[in-house]
């Protein structure tokens, strides 16, 4: 998979996308949003300096997920009041992307789902039962949560978001779903729960002291 | 690969935060790397917000007991199914039930990959908690949780009386859960009702013994009192399983019983009349029956006697002689019948006749040597002595047949006593056994 | 485990019941005496029991 090279039209750092289908960066040094058109890459914002976090992940870690390995490329942060989450953004080694979610060291893979008539924020409440894909999802918490930060790519342009309502939805497996209203259109990703064990996760973070 | 990436210093390597106490200017420590969001001041009792730089007051309490210490000190490290927690948290909670207050612990175990798992102890008793990810479904009397039925043991309102270290919740001194327990041994789920939100956890029973050798504790661990709701039974594993070999058993003593009746030979020897005559046995009464083989392997020889006594008694001093060996099987017999009339009717004691099986005998000739004596009132008798060789000995099967129930027994019964321990400490303690009121006699 | 044990325990117990009846083990108990003298036979005054005499007197009610 050819690897774009470009320029960071702000400082000029060399930003090399790891995946082809990526949206958006930012860049290492300046911490410029860029996102890309079809001729360059322009910048549309600035990152503030992320929150110290606790996640084991960082960009370029890799894992496996079933039989398919894949690779940090970049993250959503969210905050809400208890406390945040990572959305990390994985490319499979197929060239598919998918989202590793990494909540208290609570991980779940998922990936974006097309279902049609899905609610409005307004309209879900907890309890609600949806059919996706012949399974059932009971919505269980609503977490009205605010964007706090992004790093490496995506898979679509994603900054300086205001409150986004999360609707959690679990089964009595570990299949679980996610409604996202940070766009006017819902959008639904379609995962499960997974043991930090069968991720195989290497180039992980080190901590101090362990 | 990617050679054109700057040279990144990448983000800095996550350190225990030091801090100090608003309150108090104590050190503070944050060992849970940003997912602590509460931290307890040990020196001037706040709890204050982990999230906030400033570390900003949220509550001061008292402690109302003394010297509230943790078993497993904070910052102690254990190995816990295969991976390294470090101790970050502590708290003393209660429940009141029926006007006693019971206390428990909970420590809270950090890993900065696996992230955090809970430890309860209650007198003495380990558990290995952590969030469920999965939901149960519950209703009434039970829950259902990953294919396993649980059955209800308790519901009762929990109060937080005293905490140290920190959190990964909103904690506070005073507030109150309801929590209700299923139980499964060894699992135990546990729903917690704070407000409106509910969540769910799953516990494993531990022993004291393993938790100290986790965490390399000195000592001892505290001894276990009573049974813990999810404590496995020692027994119970096996009840049904061993009825089935106790059945097998049985069965098989049954078809030895027959295998070895068919196979007795029954072989009478010698079938004699003599008779008892006080008159002419004055100077010697033994005498010598007729010479007889016994043949085949060692095997038993039955003496029977027969006597047609009445209110009397007869008492033959037998020896059964070898003539080769000159080994002898000495034994004594009596028959004895009484009858009569009284208040309550008719009686009878004893029998006419008497039977005796001698053990291991071995194939020869044999003679009987026969002493008789007899009731001072009897003056004569006849009696009929019998000899059957290779007999079975039907005492023998149930000895075994005891034998063989009585370990059954015994571990039913401690398996019966174990869960009637377990469930008297519930919500559904078993009924009482002595008889209550308005049994009739 | 108890299972196992008891097993092993059932297997012992029949197999000593079984040998117990293939030898003639008998519940009662008989006193064995060596070195009777064939001469028991002619004489069987000179043979003492090992028993004392029996005085005993078992009436009814």
């Amino acid at each position: 998979m050819s690897q774009p090279v470009a320029n960071c039209p702000n400082c000029g750092a060399k930003i090399v996308f790891r995946w082809s289908s990526s949206v958006q960066t930012v860049c290492d040094f300046c911490k410029s949003i860029l996102v890309r058109t079809d001729v360059d890459l322009k910048k549309v914002g600035q990152v503030a300096d992320l929150p110290p976090d606790s996640s084991p992940i960082q960009i370029n870690t890799e894992g496996k997920y079933g039989n398919k390995a894949f690779v940090v490329v970049g993250r959503i942060l969210y905050e809400y009041d208890q406390s945040g989450w990572n959305e990390w953004h994985v490319m499979m080694n197929d060239g598919s992307s998918a989202w590793l979610s990494d909540a208290q060291s609570e991980y779940a893979l998922s990936l974006s789902s097309k279902a049609p008539n899905l609610p409005a924020a307004a309209q879900v409440h907890v309890g609600q039962q949806f059919t996706w894909n012949n399974q059932t999802y009971t919505a269980s918490v609503i977490t009205p949560a605010h964007y706090r930060g992004v790093e490496g790519e995506l898979p679509f342009q994603y900054w300086d978001k205001a409150d986004v309502t999360f609707v959690d939805l679990r089964t009595e497996s570990r299949k679980f779903a996610t409604l996202d209203y940070s766009d006017p259109e819902p959008a639904l990703y379609l995962g499960e729960f997974v043991e930090f064990d069968d991720l195989k996760l290497k180039n992980l973070r080190s901590f101090e002291g362990w | 690969m990617s050679t054109g990436a700057p040279p990144l210093s990448g983000p800095p390597k996550p350190q225990a935060r030091a801090l100090n106490c608003p309150k108090c200017g104590a050190a503070i420590t944050l060992r849970s790397f940003g997912q602590a969001v509460t931290v307890v001041c040990s020196s001037c009792r706040c709890i204050l917000d982990a999230k906030d730089p400033n570390l900003a007051i949220l509550q001061q309490f008292e402690i109302k007991t003394s010297d509230v210490k943790p078993l497993i000190p904070l910052g102690t490290r254990g190995k816990l199914r295969g991976t390294d927690y470090e101790v970050t948290g502590f708290q003393r909670r209660s429940v009141m039930v029926d006007g006693i207050t019971y206390y428990w612990h909970e420590y809270v175990l950090f890993n900065p990959y696996k992230g955090i798992r809970y430890l309860s102890e209650y007198n003495g008793h380990w558990n290995d908690i952590s969030i469920c990810k999965t939901l149960p479904s519950a209703d009434g009397g039970g829950a259902t949780y990953l294919g396993e039925a649980y059955k209800h043991f308790q519901s009762a309102d929990a109060n937080t009386d005293f905490v140290l270290g920190e959190f990964p919740w909103q904690v506070r001194v005073g507030e109150k859960a309801g929590v209700t327990d299923y139980v499964h041994p060894p699992r135990v789920l546990s729903s917690e009702k704070l407000e409106k939100e509910v969540t769910w956890s799953i516990g494993e029973y531990m022993y004291g013994r393993e938790i100290w050798d986790s965490f390399k504790l000195p000592g001892d661990p505290p001894e276990a009192m009573g049974v813990y709701e999810n404590q496995p039974s020692p027994v119970a594993t096996n009840v049904t399983g061993m009825w089935v070999a106790f059945a097998a058993f049985a069965v098989f003593l049954l078809l030895l019983m027959g295998v070895f009746d068919m196979r007795a030979k029954k072989e009478p020897v010698l079938q004699q009349t003599y008779r008892f005559d006080r008159a002419e046995v004055k100077g010697e009464p033994s005498f010598v029956s007729d010479e007889f083989a016994l043949t085949g392997r060692t095997s038993t020889v039955e003496v029977k006697t027969f006597a047609p006594v009445s209110n009397h008694w007869i008492y033959l001093n037998y020896a059964l002689i070898n003539q080769d060996t000159g080994q002898a099987w000495d034994f004594g017999r009596e028959v004895s019948y009484y009858y009569g009339h009284d208040s309550d009717g008719s009686w009878t004691e004893g029998k006419q006749n008497d039977t005796v099986v001698i053990p291991s005998v071995p194939a020869g000739h044999y003679y009987l040597r026969i002493e008789p004596e007899a009731d001072p009132s009897l003056p004569s008798i006849p009696y009929t002595v019998e000899i059957i060789r290779d007999v079975p000995v039907f005492g023998i099967y149930g000895i075994a047949f005891l034998a063989l129930l009585v370990p059954v027994v015994i571990i039913c019964f401690r398996a019966y006593t174990f869960e009637r321990s377990r469930w008297s400490e519930s919500d559904h303690p078993p009924v009482q056994l002595s008889s209550g009121s308005g049994d009739d006699e | 485990m108890f299972r196992k044990l008891y097993l092993l325990y059932g297997a012992l117990v029949l197999s000593t019941a079984a040998f117990g009846q293939y030898r003639g083990w008998s519940l009662d108990t008989v006193n064995q005496v060596k070195n009777v003298p064939k001469s028991v036979r002619d004489n069987p005054g000179s043979y003492r029991s090992v028993y004392g005499f029996y005085h005993h007197y078992t009436g009814g009610k």
